[in-house]
């Protein structure tokens, strides 16, 4: 399977840069998956969690308040605001947890929104808040 | 021998000096890497963000005949109204640091008023607003504290004052005056006017070879977003760059100032000895004289 360039960039530095496999977006028109070769995109990010897919099948979940995402065939680039990234195999796991669902709830994104994305962080990382 | 007594206590205070300064010296040095480390973080946010804005903006140009038609992007040649935020430390001790900024925005002042513009002054940092005050030159705005410790939402809420005002039309121009950061012993005054953007600086080539999507449809809502990101951000960088400048500013007149009072300990130790030597003598040739009157 062909692999395409994932870049997040926060006001804080860079926190992801590699090749993936697929990569989900949570798009204020609804959520989007990306693949390789997808066509050029732009798009405004809701609260949400971005979840990654590693080329060996390992996936990883970043949650993010708000920001932007430009989609080219063979890079995609979120500018994000606030961004935590979140894996089951993180040795400081639950303050990782800690972090996001506070970064999650720091938003004035609607309740409904909020509870999807924890959600989701609690499925890619297998463990509930 | 009260001379000697003098220029001793002298020497004491000279070398108490010194070690002040050494000491914020240190300390500004210090300071400076974790500004260093700070602005090269957001350094690669700020290119990214610009990146994105650029392109849609690209979009928007080729899209339109008559260039881009957003508020943002108007182009203002004659500006009736210029809003000039400017930011100086809160602190002094940093050489021509602050009157630097100060001087230039006096310049650019006189330059607009000379136009017939209306200038407004929005000041961040103590030294600024203390110069316009004493001067009796009215601020529209000013904000203490936030230069010493940029914060983005501060930062945020600072300039989005400014970018709403230029929405409602109450001002045609805004320009950020601020000491920039360039190496540990040179730093830069830079001008960058923030809005309305201009769209000559773009770079006009299209990276991407497809036709861009824009999610939400309408062009407007995310380019409106994102100018308004982009000026926060803009603003943010100026603050972290000018924090970086000044602690290189001071970190330079800091050590000078070391410099110098070692030179004056060093002359007045002179001093001293030649006083001491002079005491000696004449207290010696009271001695003889009095042998020699005994004789």
């Amino acid at each position: 399977m062909e692999l395409m360039k994932l870049e997040i960039v926060t006001p804080n530095g860079v926190i992801f840069d590699a090749d993936v496999k697929q990569v989900t977006l949570p798009g204020s028109e609804g959520e989007f998956g990306v693949l390789a070769n997808h066509a050029a995109v732009v798009s405004v990010l809701d609260t949400g969690v971005i979840v990654i897919e590693k080329p060996e099948g390992e996936e990883v979940a970043v949650a993010i308040n708000s920001g932007y995402v430009k989609v080219q065939e063979e890079k995609t680039l979120c500018i994000v605001d606030g961004a935590v990234a979140l894996s089951s195999n993180d040795s400081d796991l639950a303050r990782s947890l800690e972090a996001a669902k506070e970064l999650l709830k720091s938003t004035e994104s609607s309740a409904v929104n909020i509870a999807s994305a924890v959600g989701k962080v609690e499925k890619v990382v297998g463990k509930s808040f | 021998m009260a001379n000697l007594k003098e220029i001793k206590r002298k020497i004491a205070s000279v070398k108490n000096t010194q070690k002040t300064t050494n000491a914020m010296k240190l300390v500004s040095s210090a300071k400076l890497k974790r500004t260093e480390e700070l602005a090269k973080r957001s350094r690669v946010y700020a290119a990214k963000l610009t990146e994105l804005l650029n392109e849609i903006a690209i979009k928007m140009q080729n899209a339109s005949a008559e260039g881009i038609d957003n508020i943002y992007f108007k182009d203002a040649k004659n500006p009736k109204r210029v809003d000039l935020v400017f930011i100086t430390a809160d602190k002094g001790l940093c050489g021509g640091f602050n009157s630097q900024t100060i001087k230039s925005v006096n310049a650019l002042i006189t330059e607009y008023q000379s136009k017939g513009a209306k200038v407004r002054l929005r000041a961040v940092g103590r030294k600024g607003v203390d110069y316009y005050k004493f001067n009796h030159i009215e601020l529209n705005d000013e904000i203490i504290g936030l230069s010493a410790a940029p914060d983005f939402k501060t930062a945020a809420a600072f300039i989005s004052d400014v970018s709403e005002s230029y929405v409602n039309g109450d001002t045609d121009k805004v320009i950020i005056i601020h000491n920039g950061y360039v190496n540990m012993i040179t730093q830069e005054l830079r001008m960058d006017q923030v809005l309305p953007i201009d769209s000559a600086n773009l770079a006009l080539e299209a990276v991407s070879t497809s036709e861009l999507e824009v999610e939400p449809d309408d062009d407007d809502t995310l380019l409106n977003a994102l100018v308004k990101r982009y000026i926060e951000y803009t603003m943010y960088y100026a603050l972290i760059d000018s924090l970086a400048a000044e602690h290189s500013a001071r970190m330079q007149a800091m050590d000078a100032a070391t410099k110098n009072a070692k030179e004056m300990v060093k002359e007045l130790n002179v001093k001293y000895n030649k006083a001491r030597q002079e005491a000696i003598t004449t207290e010696l040739i009271e001695i003889i004289s009095g042998m020699e009157s005994m004789k």
